[in-house]
């Protein structure tokens, strides 16, 4: 019975001691790195069942491999109240730095408020469509260059917008969606369009975007033959579904969506009515927040600005089949 | 010997039993009747030249066609007293599992099969969770839904499965007299249903259980079996919803029509005020997709805002529960 006691009081402390280890060493900057100097970092991600955020989790665990990081891969399922506590949690384990991937700054207050007060740098790629101090980088995509080159499209193959109507699809809760369906709705209205409908289509939910798109299309055609000209979305999914709708109804409006979904790629070469979509550079993006983490790693520099905004690429029948697909990144 | 009556059926013997109910009543027992006829004639007002012309409501009925067929599942397992909160997950599996074997190369008979036996699998699944080990159907198939969903993730690895053959995309796209094929299946499987509930020793069976389990069981009925077949029913149905969907959008995901669950419920709730037995029933349920689909091409060709349409939405389930209940008290 008193070995057992003993044995008990010695595991509790070995496992005191080993806790003790684990929740020492917050990273500060400069001599980074945990006891053994691993550089330790957290990062996640509440996108990771879509097909980008799943390469990207897949991706940052192979630069950590690659670079001898501790990681920890915390994936939220677009679930915030299960993700935020399990990185603040981590944080209150120490870390050197954290990676955000895809989730809006809007989304992680609490954990910002929990890196700031564990002095825990986090850099970020597409998670947010402004700069913020929450973050020390964040580089995501550049929407007005996308709505530009999106607009651009249609305006070349509907000969002018003046006078044209176009629907343009957007999703509010997605910052980038939110922030590039705005723009193209200034932008088309600039150029002399009618927006369809007389405002923005909103689309409730990601995962019936195609459904609710289709509807929205299919619907305006019945009420208003021959008067859709184009539709502006404000991704590949619902792209594809205003594109089906148009197919469906004989009609000869054109489509622009973004993401360079392998689906909407095939379908522009087909030479439909899905005319152009954006192929974001995702990889060469990760390859820039991580050589930031890198710099930190070594001596603790900090990126001078902590907002960048990427160019993109059009998608249309000339180039798509020169683009690697956003869901079939590697 | 007992017998068992349908009580979800408009059996003149039942009516019969019914006393003479006032205008009020009567109105409120057709109040979703009435509630869909209102809604046509404001939308044919608004706009004349278009709401009932042949092409929207070939568009209505192409839109409604796939819930129809999720509303049905639903409405089996609600006969039986039950909830079935995984048919739209149930229903994107069997799609993304068909569509993933056809991309395989499998032929697309052989593909639609194994994703009909997935939502047989499914339904038999939960069947075996809420009638054999007695858990909540909710909580039984809120964990199915979680785990079909997981998956479903896994079956497309996260992405959109398309390029699928010509011939089963044409299964949700193609078009006889000029009407879409989904409205014909649709119609051909709510009759089936309809046929099963009203004319089955099985679909009284059903009901039997629904309205008092305890007393069925007394009066020789297998209510775990009864149960059990309801959710398989719903699975398969499910599938067939899911499958077509596939087919009607060229392409499938995990989380595809994830609405179908919302939605399905609505419209058999809806559909239980249609009936004087305030009981889950096919005629009430295509009343109830009716409604919704008639209310989102509306509101769609009003150009009302989708946020105030799902508020809508919301309002008139509240409406139809609200409805069922005071029925519910009634009797």
């Amino acid at each position: 019975m008193r070995k057992t006691f003993r044995a008990t009081v010695v595991l509790a402390a070995a496992a005191a001691l080993a806790l003790t280890g684990c929740t020492t060493g917050g990273g500060t900057g400069g001599d980074n790195g945990g006891d053994d100097g691993t550089f330790r970092v957290i990062a996640f991600t509440s996108g990771n069942q879509t097909p980008v955020g799943a390469w990207w989790v897949k991706a940052v665990e192979a630069k950590a491999d690659e670079l001898g990081w501790d990681l920890t891969m915390i994936q939220g399922d677009f679930d915030f109240q299960k993700m935020n506590p399990a990185v603040e949690s981590a944080i209150g384990q120490g870390a050197d730095a954290i990676f955000n991937g895809y989730t809006d700054v809007a989304s992680i207050q609490s954990i910002v408020t929990a890196a700031r007060d564990a002095e825990i740098p986090m850099f970020a790629m597409d998670a947010g469509t402004e700069p913020t101090d929450a973050y020390v980088l964040n580089v995501t995509t550049d929407q007005q260059g996308i709505v530009d080159q999106t607009v651009g499209a249609l305006d070349e193959a509907l000969g002018g917008l003046d006078g044209k109507t176009v629907m343009v699809i957007g999703h509010d809760p997605h910052a980038g969606i939110r922030m590039r369906s705005a723009l193209a709705v200034e932008a088309l209205e600039e150029a002399g369009a009618t927006i369809a409908g007389g405002d923005m289509q909103k689309v409730q939910s990601p995962a019936t975007g195609r459904t609710e798109t289709l509807a929205f299309v299919a619907d305006f055609m019945s009420a208003n033959p021959g008067a859709l000209d184009g539709v502006w979305a404000g991704w590949d999914d619902a792209a594809l579904g205003a594109a089906q709708a148009i197919t469906e109804a004989g009609e000869a409006g054109k489509v622009t969506g973004v993401d360079a979904v392998s689906e909407a790629i095939a379908q522009i070469q087909a030479g439909g009515a899905m005319l152009a979509t954006v192929e974001q550079p995702w990889p060469s993006i990760l390859d820039q927040v991580i050589a930031a983490m890198v710099a930190y790693q070594e001596d603790g520099t900090l990126p001078d600005e902590n907002f960048e905004a990427a160019a993109t690429t059009l998608v249309t029948a000339e180039n798509a089949a020169d683009i690697t697909p956003s869901d079939k990144l590697e | 010997m007992t017998t068992t009556r349908n009580p979800g059926l408009e059996d003149p013997t039942d009516v019969r039993a019914i006393p003479r109910r006032s205008v009020g009543q009567t109105l409120l027992a057709s109040g979703t009747v009435l509630a869909l006829i209102a809604l046509i004639v404001f939308f044919f007002a608004m706009r004349p030249d278009v709401f009932l012309g042949f092409t929207n409501v070939r568009n209505i009925l192409y839109q409604v066609a796939i819930l129809a067929i999720i509303s049905g599942a639903q409405t089996i397992v609600m006969v039986v007293g039950d909830f079935d909160l995984s048919v739209a997950a149930t229903s994107a599996l069997a799609g993304a599992v068909a569509s993933s074997m056809m991309l395989g190369g499998t032929p697309v008979p052989a593909a639609i099969l194994v994703g009909l036996a997935v939502g047989v699998l499914v339904g038999l699944v939960n069947g075996v969770l809420v009638a054999y080990l007695n858990l909540s159907a909710f909580v039984a198939t809120l964990a199915t839904l979680t785990s079909v969903t997981g998956l479903a993730f896994l079956v497309t690895e996260g992405t959109t499965l398309f390029k699928m053959p010509e011939e089963f995309n044409n299964l949700g796209q193609g078009r006889f007299l000029q009407i879409p094929l989904p409205v014909f299946i649709a119609t051909g499987i709510s009759l089936i249903l309809w046929a099963l509930l009203k004319y089955t020793t099985l679909g009284r069976r059903w009901y039997a259980t629904g309205g008092n389990a305890e007393v069925s069981r007394l009066s020789g009925v297998n209510v775990r079996l009864a149960r059990l077949l309801a959710f398989t029913v719903a699975g398969l149905v499910a599938a067939i919803g899911g499958i077509l969907l596939a087919a009607r959008l060229g392409s499938a995901s995990a989380v595809q029509g994830e609405d179908n669950l919302l939605f399905s419920v609505a419209a058999v709730f809806l559909g239980m005020t249609v009936v004087r037995s305030g009981a889950a029933n096919i005629i009430g349920t295509l009343v109830g997709v009716a409604i919704i689909g008639v209310m989102s091409n509306g509101l769609n060709i009003l150009g009302v805002n989708s946020y105030v349409q799902q508020v809508v939405t919301g309002l008139i389930i509240i409406a139809a529960v609200t409805l069922s209940s005071l029925k519910t008290r009634e009797r």
